[in-house]
């Protein structure tokens, strides 16, 4: 297809680069892996300037040798998404490379993110993230989202691991691997994917089974998100059902559980839509289950609040300062259960905890003494293994192998 | 971006001029000059018609929406600005143009699957090897700069039906214009809204007598009142703001003088429109599929 190509080897289908990775990026180090591949951390050369996080997806593979198999969806939709999206606290892309059956996506490069951010502040022992660090952090996150969502992108899977973070201390949402339209979809969204967000993120309406879920889920996470800022432990911190063979998707009854603690059950009463939820009836069964206190404790998350702004001392006084009243009427609204009132990320803009108490930073380090630590970067694997396919024995090693010894080197 | 037409990759690097986009092709025509004179190919939009004709057939056996097929559409129309025809096996592109956007309009099909009902309708073209259409994939993203979300004119159409109050007729046969627009050059040419507002003016002025079904063409519906003189009339229509005129047609001119659309470019697109109705007739399915074939199979293509 490429005139070249085509002159040279008579090769009318056959795909080469233009571009090749190698001749651009040095890499420097190994970031992070997952069921998509592998991401990198690479700095410019041959002209080019910057540091870069470079995500390559895993081919298919048939035995040893790499074989096109055609792109996955999550793939496609992540290309076709960052390609299209610029906004200021969404992860930047500066190219695409396919090159030897494999997708090079080139980041900028975060050095931080908030599951890092989180974990740092419970080392060595406790201590709370400033409230002013945090309405910075949400502030960005949701102007992000606000972004998403006008413009038909439903993130999906909003989590601290996937809210990267620039040395500068600018928010930018990462991973849109899960991320898609959601303009009049041919098929219902559920079809696609059934299982969507991280569990301990996922919103009421997803455990419940809804067929057509909406920008609302997104909210639910920056709930979760928000309360794990100021708690520093995941608020419903659930255990996971596996999905069992037939592929059907299981009832997360500890996840609605772990909910259920800290809001009271949802009640018809307050989410009309509720009865219509297809696992309505495995949340009457929970409900039987359990002690009927249990359940009747009233403004539970009120003292979940109280409680968290107690441990972490936070208070108007303390260095720390506070989230306030405001901070609270926030969470609840992102945290309320029928997804038609659940706060929108526009409104979340406008609401007091912004509007009031003086101007929000765009740096969410402004005024923050101490430094946090940079990202982990391993060096075991700095070879990406592009255009060697069959060449040294490392690169014969099994995925796997490598990934397993990477992971053993991170802990 | 989806919503945002104005800010999306389709408006900023895929919408040419007419000068433009005949540049790039005489450029492409340049390179191979010799392939050109040795494999005539037909007019570029009766080969469209028969593109598009297979990407029904693929659609039509694993039940695909309008909308993937038009999506595919634009991919081929795109990779054929960066890519000379006569250097590629044009069944394994469409193929693979449709397999690309059923993913990406949120339908998709498994590569083997839709390797095997290409088989099925292209046995000498189509090899049972996936991986072909897995390469081709990379080059279809790689020219298209991995630029894959594409926006429509059914998304208007379905926006301005309350506001303009179209009946179901209307409605569907602006939706079968719409269709038929992508057998033209209008995708790269025009904004989605202007072909929108165009495929209701068409509907509109043109309510043909016999209404209800139009199948997924208006051709058959339009072509004889288009060409009887109809479509001048109608421009003149456009043109004329004293309000002479059905009173439908006439509401229909007040709020496109009130809603600033480029009106010139809406008569451009309904004479292309027009002349597509025109150049159809001599649309004859076995003379392209002989002419493509002999180029392929010539030119070892499908190797």
């Amino acid at each position: 297809m490429l005139q070249t190509e085509a002159l040279e080897s008579r090769r009318p289908a056959g795909y080469t680069t233009k571009v090749r990775v190698r001749d651009r990026y040095r890499i420097v180090g190994f970031i992070s892996s997952g069921t998509y591949g592998r991401v990198y951390k690479a700095t410019g050369q041959h002209g080019k300037e910057g540091v870069f996080a470079i995500k390559k997806f895993k081919p298919d593979k048939e035995g040893e040798t790499i074989q096109y198999t055609g792109l996955s969806q999550s793939a496609i939709r992540e290309m076709a998404l960052c390609t299209e999206l610029s906004h200021a606290n969404v992860v930047q892309l500066e190219e695409i490379i396919l090159e030897d059956k494999c997708i090079f996506m080139v980041f900028e490069y975060t050095e931080h993110d908030l599951l890092q951010i989180i974990h740092h502040h419970t080392q060595p022992q406790r201590h709370a993230i400033p409230a002013s660090m945090i309405r910075s952090i949400l502030f960005q996150l949701l102007n992000g989202l606000l972004y998403l969502h006008t413009n038909w992108v439903l993130h999906r899977d909003l989590k601290p691991a996937n809210i990267l973070v620039t040395s500068s201390g600018a928010i930018r949402i990462g991973d849109l691997g899960l991320a898609r339209l959601f303009y009049k979809p041919l098929n219902s969204l559920f079809s696609g994917d059934k299982v969507v967000v991280t569990i301990w993120y996922r919103a009421p309406e997803l455990l419940l089974g809804s067929r057509h879920y909406t920008p609302a889920v997104d909210m639910w996470a920056v709930g979760c998100i928000f309360a794990e800022l100021l708690s520093l432990r995941p608020i419903f911190k659930g255990e996971e059902v596996k999905m069992d063979s037939k592929k059907t998707v299981p009832f997360q009854r500890n996840q609605m559980m772990k909910i259920v603690e800290i809001l009271g059950l949802p009640r018809k009463e307050t989410w009309p839509g509720l009865v219509a939820m297809p696992e309505y009836n495995q949340l009457q069964s929970l409900a039987l289950h359990r002690q009927p206190a249990h359940f009747h404790r009233g403004h539970s998350l009120e003292s979940w609040y109280q409680s968290c702004l107690k441990n972490g001392a936070y208070s108007s006084s303390s260095k720390a300062g506070s989230p306030g009243s405001d901070g609270f009427d926030l969470l609840s609204r992102m945290l309320e259960y029928d997804p038609t009132r659940r706060i929108t990320a526009q409104e979340a803009l406008e609401h007091p905890y912004f509007t009031n108490g003086g101007p929000i930073s765009g740096d969410c380090f402004s005024g923050i003494e101490h430094k946090y630590p940079h990202r982990r970067v391993t060096q075991d694997d700095t070879d990406m293994r592009t255009g060697s396919l069959s060449g040294t024995k490392r690169s014969g090693l099994p995925d796997d192998s490598l990934l397993r010894a990477a992971k053993r080197l991170k802990e | 971006m989806a919503a945002n037409y104005w800010a999306s990759t389709q408006r900023r690097h895929w919408l040419f001029t007419r000068e433009k986009l005949a540049e790039v092709r005489d450029r492409l025509r340049d390179q191979d000059k010799a392939s050109h004179s040795q494999f005539p190919l037909p007019d570029q939009r009766l080969l469209n018609i028969y593109f598009n004709q297979q990407l029904i057939k693929l659609g039509k056996r694993m039940s695909t929406r309008q909308q993937a097929i038009a999506t595919a559409q634009v991919y081929l129309k795109r990779f054929y600005t960066k890519n000379e025809i006569r250097q590629t096996n044009p069944y394994l592109v469409l193929t693979t143009a449709f397999y690309l956007a059923c993913k990406m309009e949120e339908c998709p099909q498994h590569i083997r699957f839709v390797v095997g009902e290409a088989r099925g309708l292209y046995p000498e073209f189509i090899t049972p090897d996936v991986a072909k259409l897995g390469e081709c994939e990379f080059a279809l993203i790689s020219e298209m700069s991995s630029q894959l979300i594409v926006h429509h004119p059914y998304r208007t159409l379905s926006e301005l039906q309350t506001e303009l109050a179209l009946s179901s007729d209307e409605v569907a046969l602006a939706w079968s214009v719409i269709n038929d627009h992508y057998l033209t050059d209008l995708p790269l040419l025009h904004p989605p809204h202007i072909i929108a507002v165009m495929a209701i003016i068409v509907a509109v002025v043109f309510k043909p007598s016999h209404p209800g079904n139009f199948g997924n063409s208006a051709q058959s519906a339009l072509a004889g009142v288009m060409r009887d003189g109809g479509g001048m009339g109608m421009l003149a229509a456009l043109s004329d703001k004293s309000g002479s005129g059905p009173p439908r047609v006439q509401n229909l001119v007040q709020w496109l003088a009130e809603s600033e659309v480029d009106i010139k470019a809406v008569i451009e697109c309904t004479q292309e429109l027009l002349s597509l109705y025109e150049v159809w007739e001599q649309y004859n399915e076995k003379h392209c599929k002989e002419l493509i074939g002999r180029m392929v199979r010539t030119k070892n293509l499908d190797k």
